[in-house]
Formats: structure tokens, sequence, C-alpha cells
């Protein structure tokens, strides 16, 4: 038989056992404040569906093309009060739950193919009133509503706009709005919204030219604006633009059915 | 007989009836050579350690975790944020799940550096590739009980490499998953194969592992140029140990002991520092804005399957494995004697070398590597303002269109965005109007043809926008003989100036 120990193990067993209590106890030390430990978890994200943050929302649908902050982006300005005290909620909800047929702003609701459900699209909508639009946006006067009553007369918009937009759309034909590729991608409603509340972000005056770059004082009448949005709407020619592409690659690239779609859209667009 | 105390007596009489106290001090005090002594042989000790904590902390999980699809992910969710310290048991489990997996690769390329698998250890190392299969097993079926996104799509992968398998491999795929698709007697399966048959498995071969190690004796330092032969190796093993030995215990084992309680520590320290793992998102395939990856150990497959041609798919995933395990089952029996020092074993090296390298390069390439299109940043990733600067109409109905028809989500601007396609940030100086027209319209390379999904005003808007995407003191690219083609005069449209543009 072995002695049951020898001598210099009773030391090392003493040592260890110590170690091995110390090692243990640092980490319970350690954990003293449980939840404010830098490894404690976040809160795991649950489904998309279930975000309501309109920050976070807006973050990752509308920034894109709306700006960062509702300015500045491609797309029109959501940040501006004027527009948000043209705009009803009910369009407002329309045209970021179904989108803008003919124009690049997708529909976002679900049962439209889009992603989000409609508590989202809501949240969207209520979001971008409380966090950008303001009281009395329009000092007290009386824009020309949202929605175009009748369809304007094209000659007379031909006569305001040579006196109203002219003087600063004055560029060489690629470069204002009379342009009819950009014509093809704007709806009537489009034109109208900025032609009344303008783009602060880029300089384009509202209706009255209240705005930086604004230089007559007479503001425009509802008239005056029906007509303008006409006379833009007439100047869209989807004949010309559905051949363009086809010639320039040399190949038949673009079918019937798009020819026919975009004709339609040019022409349509009344949003 | 001398008087016992009454702990002496209660000690005495139960050696009398299970008699383990020989074979135990023959365990530990069992001469070893002084050279095994090393910091160097500590690895498999550890990874057994680890396997014990493994075991408590998976015992202390089990329970509040369900293993049933519908509650997995919401008991993960309890224990992260309603149990006292659940968080921190988790991340003792994954960081433990971590440093087990690595602690097994490097055991196991330190028996192969030092020759230890060769005679008598063939068994061992033989044993060892099990136990490595297994604790792999162990992390690929913790990941799926971690019932996540990752862990739906990494099990959705895994089922479908098996479903390669010829002529079983639907069966293969109904015994795993219980069915046809990932649902309720998925996760059970698994839940048992984690709990109940791997781990049994893993401690069964672990412990005929050790016996060999305690039977055959710890493998003896190797020095180059003392070659190992059957005919003589236990003789000189034997004399190695009684002659310049030491008993085990204290004089190797306190080393395994000191690196293990470390080892417990690294983890306990990470645990704490950097949390537990996920869960990520709900696994619920319906929800499709996910990027799942699976964990740190299969990363490099992950890397391997991606670079793949579609041609080498079922071959390399059906039969590389098979080759890789029967060359590490065969390494004892084809080099089972002769020299045993890495030193004098230059192809094990550079074979060992090898496999660290491009293991570590493919997992960093799974990592970093830009494999999908970023699905998001069509409507997240905002135009830096400055490059709208005095953009005319149409210009700025361009870049909605880029970003509305997602070239953003493989094109990169002001960098945001995919990187499946080159940045657009300076696309002007590189391709004319024309040239960009073309490749929107036909596409080309990796580009897929846009042509039937742009309306012409749209295409028009586009280009004008990326014709805008060139540094402001260099000229956008432009083809010399348009003017002449499209007046006939080259005075009549001058090439574009480097100004007006605006990034």
């Amino acid at each position: 038989m072995r002695p049951a120990m020898r001598p210099g193990t009773r030391l090392w067993t003493h040592f260890a056992m110590r170690l091995v209590a110390l090692l243990a106890a640092a980490p319970l030390a350690l954990l003293g404040g449980c939840h404010s430990a830098p490894g404690y978890p976040p809160q795991s994200e649950g489904p998309p569906s279930s975000i309501t943050d309109f920050a976070t929302l807006y973050s990752q649908n509308c920034a894109a093309c709306h700006g960062r902050n509702g300015q500045d982006g491609p797309a029109l300005d959501l940040n501006n009060p004027e527009y948000l005290a043209l705009v009803d909620d009910a369009s407002l909800r329309k045209w970021t739950a179904e989108g803008v047929a003919g124009t690049e702003m997708p529909a976002f609701a679900e049962s439209s193919g889009g992603m989000l459900t409609s508590a989202q699209i809501d949240a969207l909508v209520a979001g971008m009133r409380k966090a950008w639009a303001k009281p009395n946006a329009f000092a007290g006067a009386a824009p020309p509503p949202y929605a175009q009553a009748k369809s304007g007369d094209p000659h007379r918009g031909e006569q305001a706009y040579k006196a109203s937009c002219a003087g600063c759309h004055q560029n060489s034909p690629d470069e204002q709005i009379t342009n009819s590729a950009y014509l093809a991608l704007v709806s009537d409603q489009g034109l109208r919204t900025i032609t009344i509340a303008g783009r602060p972000d880029i300089a384009q005056p509202d209706w009255r030219h209240d705005a930086p770059g604004g230089k007559l004082t007479t503001p425009l009448t509802a008239a005056d604006v029906n007509d303008i949005v006409a006379y833009l709407g007439s100047l869209r020619n989807p004949v010309a633009l559905t051949q363009a592409p086809a010639q320039a690659v040399d190949q038949p690239a673009v079918s019937k059915k798009r020819q026919t779609l975009s004709a339609s859209r040019a022409v349509g667009g009344s949003n | 007989m001398p008087r016992m105390k009454p702990s002496q007596r209660i000690y005495a009489w139960f050696e009398q009836r299970l008699q383990l106290e020989g074979p135990i001090a023959d365990a530990a005090f069992h001469p070893v050579p002084r050279t095994t002594a090393s910091w160097f042989y500590v690895f498999g000790s550890a990874a057994f350690t680890l396997f014990l904590l493994q075991v408590v902390t998976g015992i202390l999980l089990a329970l509040v975790y369900v293993p049933s699809a519908g509650e997995a992910w919401n008991s993960l969710n309890v224990l992260n944020h309603q149990i006292p310290l659940g968080w921190y048991l988790r991340a003792l489990h994954g960081w433990g799940s971590n440093f087990m997996v690595a602690i097994v690769f490097i055991h196991m390329t330190q028996v192969f550096l030092f020759g230890a698998y060769k005679y008598p250890r063939e068994l061992t190392w033989t044993f060892g590739v099990f136990l490595l299969i297994l604790t792999l097993g162990m992390a690929f079926t913790g990941q799926v009980l971690r019932f996540d996104q990752d862990a739906y799509w990494g099990l959705g992968i895994g089922v479908s490499m098996v479903s390669r398998v010829p002529l079983i491999g639907g069966g293969l795929v109904h015994i795993l998953l219980g069915g046809p698709i990932i649902a309720g007697a998925t996760l059970a399966r698994f839940f048992d194969l984690h709990v109940f048959v791997i781990p049994g498995l893993l401690l069964g071969f672990a412990l005929l592992h050790i016996w060999m190690v305690l039977k055959l004796g710890v493998n003896e330092w190797p020095m180059p140029g003392r070659l190992v032969r059957r005919s003589t190796y236990v003789a000189e093993y034997n004399r190695l140990a009684h002659e310049d030995g030491i008993p085990f215990l204290p004089g190797a084992f306190w080393k395994d002991l000191a690196f293990s309680a470390a080892i417990v520590a690294a983890v306990a320290v990470c645990a704490y520092f950097f949390g537990p793992s996920g869960p990520g998102g709900p696994p619920d395939p319906a929800i499709i804005q996910t990027n799942p990856k699976p964990d740190f150990p299969f990363l490099w497959i992950f890397s391997i399957l991606a670079y793949l041609p579609p041609a080498l798919e079922t071959p390399v995933i059906l039969i590389a494995p098979i080759l890789a395990l029967l060359a590490l089952f065969a390494v004892p029996f084809v080099a089972g004697e002769g020299e045993k020092s890495w030193t004098r074993r230059p192809v094990a090296v550079l074979a060992v070398a090898l496999i660290a390298v491009a293991w570590g390069e493919f997992t960093q390439l799974a990592g970093t590597t830009p494999w999908s299109p970023h699905m998001e940043a069509w409507s997240s990733d905002p135009i830096p303002v400055h490059y709208l600067r005095n953009a005319t109409p149409l210009v700025r109905q361009g870049a909605n269109v880029f970003q509305e028809k997602q070239c953003r989500n493989c094109h990169s601007i002001g960098g945001l965005g995919g990187q499946r396609g080159p940045a657009l940030d300076d696309v002007a100086t590189r391709m004319t109007r024309d040239q960009m027209r073309f490749k929107v319209v036909t596409g080309g390379g990796n580009m897929p043809a846009f042509g039937k999904d742009l309306s012409p005003a749209e295409i028009e808007a586009l280009v004008a926008y990326l014709s805008t995407l060139h540094p402001a003191n260099e000229r956008p690219a432009y083809t010399p003989s348009r003017p002449y083609t499209d007046t006939g005069s080259p005075a009549a449209t001058p090439p574009p100036a480097a100004s007006g543009s605006t990034p």
C-alpha cells in the first residue's frame, strides 16, 4: 500500500484550493452590478413588424430618398411645415401605403406589396406631423387647395409659367422642369405640391414666392397653379421617350408592354 | 490497532468496500518522464475541464430552456432578461463552447506536432478524432438550440447539404428534422442530440481517451533523433519514466490544474465582458430582412461554399469531409513509427501551417466579404447632400430612380450601400453616358440587365444622375465622336467641362 498522501502534496492541495476559490470569487465580485455589466445583452430585436418608433421607421424606409432629416434628399422634402400643413393625413397615409403610381414613390403597405404594417404607416404619418409640422405654417395666408379641383388651361398655364417660373427655370432645355423625361417621372400632384408648398431645402419658393429665390411679390392664384400644372403635363412626350434608349443601345430592349405603360404613365399621373 | 478518528473510520468503511484508493493512487502517482511536465501538455485536460463546465452550465440552462419551436426563442429572452444572472449563464455556456472548440483544435495540433499519436497511442488519437467530431457536433447542435434567425437558416443550409447525399438524402433530412421542414419536432431532435446523445458519447470517448493516457503514459518530450520503434519503444519509455521520472501528481498535474483554472477564468471574464451570443431576430422564415451567419467554428465552411463553382458543390460537400476524416484517422497508421520531433518533420509542420493559414483566411473572408447585396440600402442610405447640390430636376429624379430600383443595394455611394458592384462615386470618369445607358439596359459581368425594369424616362434620369458623379476637378468621360454623330459638326457640342459637377 502507498501512503495516502505525500507531505508535499498536502501543502500543494491547500494552495490549489485557495487558487480555485479565488478564481471562482473574482467573476462573482465583478457581477455586483449585474445589469450594468458590459456583457449584459440588449433586448432581442423582435420581428421587423414590431417596430413603431418613428425615427427608426423613417431612417429605414424613407431617409434614402426624402433625406436624413426629411430634407436635402432627391425626393420631396417631408420636413417642410408648409407641405405638412397642406396635405391631410388621409393623403399622406395613402401615398405612403400605396405609393404614387407613375413615380418612383413605391408602396410601403403590406397590403400593396410593401413591408410595413398599417400601424407602422400610422406611426410614420403621426411621427412626421409631430417632428416637423408647425402651427400656422402659412402665417395666416390661404394656399390654393391641395388637390387639383378641375383641369387647368395649358395655354394660360404657359403664360403663367413664363411670368412666374421661367425667371429661375431658364437653363438649357435638359436642365429645366420642362424636360419631358423629368415630367414623365413626376405626377401632376407632385408638381402641384411643390408649386404650392415649395421646397425650402433647395430654395424653391412656395406659391407666394415667400422663400429664398422668390422674386415676385404677387402670389400665384389657385387658377394659376391649375394652369401651370396643366401646361407642364402637356409637355410630356411619351413617344419620343419610348424610342430613345432602344436607339442608343441598338437593340429593342424596351418591350411593347413597357411602352404602353410608359405612355399611360406619362399621360396619366393623376396623383 | 490504533484508535481511529470518526472521519477515518467512515473513510475506512467505504474504502473496504469500494477499494478505489489503490487504482486512484496508482493513476495519480504513476511515474511520468520528467520532460512531460510541460506547459505544452495542458490542453487535453483543459478541454475536459471545459466539457465539465459545459455540462454544469448546460444542466442549469435546461432548467429554463423550452425545446419547442414556438417557445425556444422566448425562453432564451427570459434567460437573458428575467432570470437573475441568466444572461451570464448563457454567456458562460456560449464562451465555454468557443473555448472548447479552440482548445480541442490546439490540443490536436500539439499532439500532431509532438508525434504523440505514434505507437502505441494510435487508438488514443483515433478516439481523439471522434472527440473532435463530437465537439463540433455539440457546437452545431448548440447553435441550432439558440433558436434565432442564424440558427434557423444555418440549420436550413445544414440539412440541404445532407439532402445532397445520393438515394438516402431525403430520408436523412426527415430523420434530422422530424419531417420535411424545420418545425416543432426539429428542435426536440436537436435537444436530444445536444443534451443526451452527443454528450453521452463525448463522455464515454473522453473517459476511454483519458484511460489510455494513464495506461500508456503521457507522451515523452520528443527529442530529435530518438525514433519510435515498435520493438523497443515501450521499454525505452519505461526506462525514461522510472529512471528520470516524477510522479504525475503533483509533478505534471499542477500545470494542468493551473491552466484549466486559467481557462475557466478566461471564459468567465469573456462572458462578463462580451456577454451571451444572441438570440438574434426570431426564427421566422417569413422575415426576410436577415443576414444569417454561422458561429465561428463553421465560418470557414460558409466561405468555401460561397466560393465553390456550382458544379463542384455536391462533390466537395459530400466527398471532402470524408477524405479529411479518413486522412485524420489514417495519420497514426501511416506514420506510426519514426521521428517524433517537429524539428525533423517538415511535411507535418507545413501541413499544419497551411491548414491554419487557410482556415484563418477563410474565417476572415466569411466575416468581411460582402457576399450579399445590402438589402436595406435603397430605402435607408441617403444620398450625400453635396452630391445633389445644384442638381437639375432630372438629376434628382435620377437619384430617386437609383434608390427606388435598388441600384444602391449593390453599388455604394458616399461609402454607404452594397459592395457587390463597384462604388459609383466617380463612375462618370470611367463611363460615358452611352456606356452607362448600355450597361444599365443590358447588364453584363455580374450585373443583371435592367432594360425591362426601367422606363426610358427612368433610364434617362438615371444616366443624367450618374453622369454627375465625378470629382469637381476631373472631367467626366465623353465620346470624342459624339458631336459629329449628333450634329455633323464638331463645334456644336463642346466636350463636358470639368467644373459644374456635384461631388
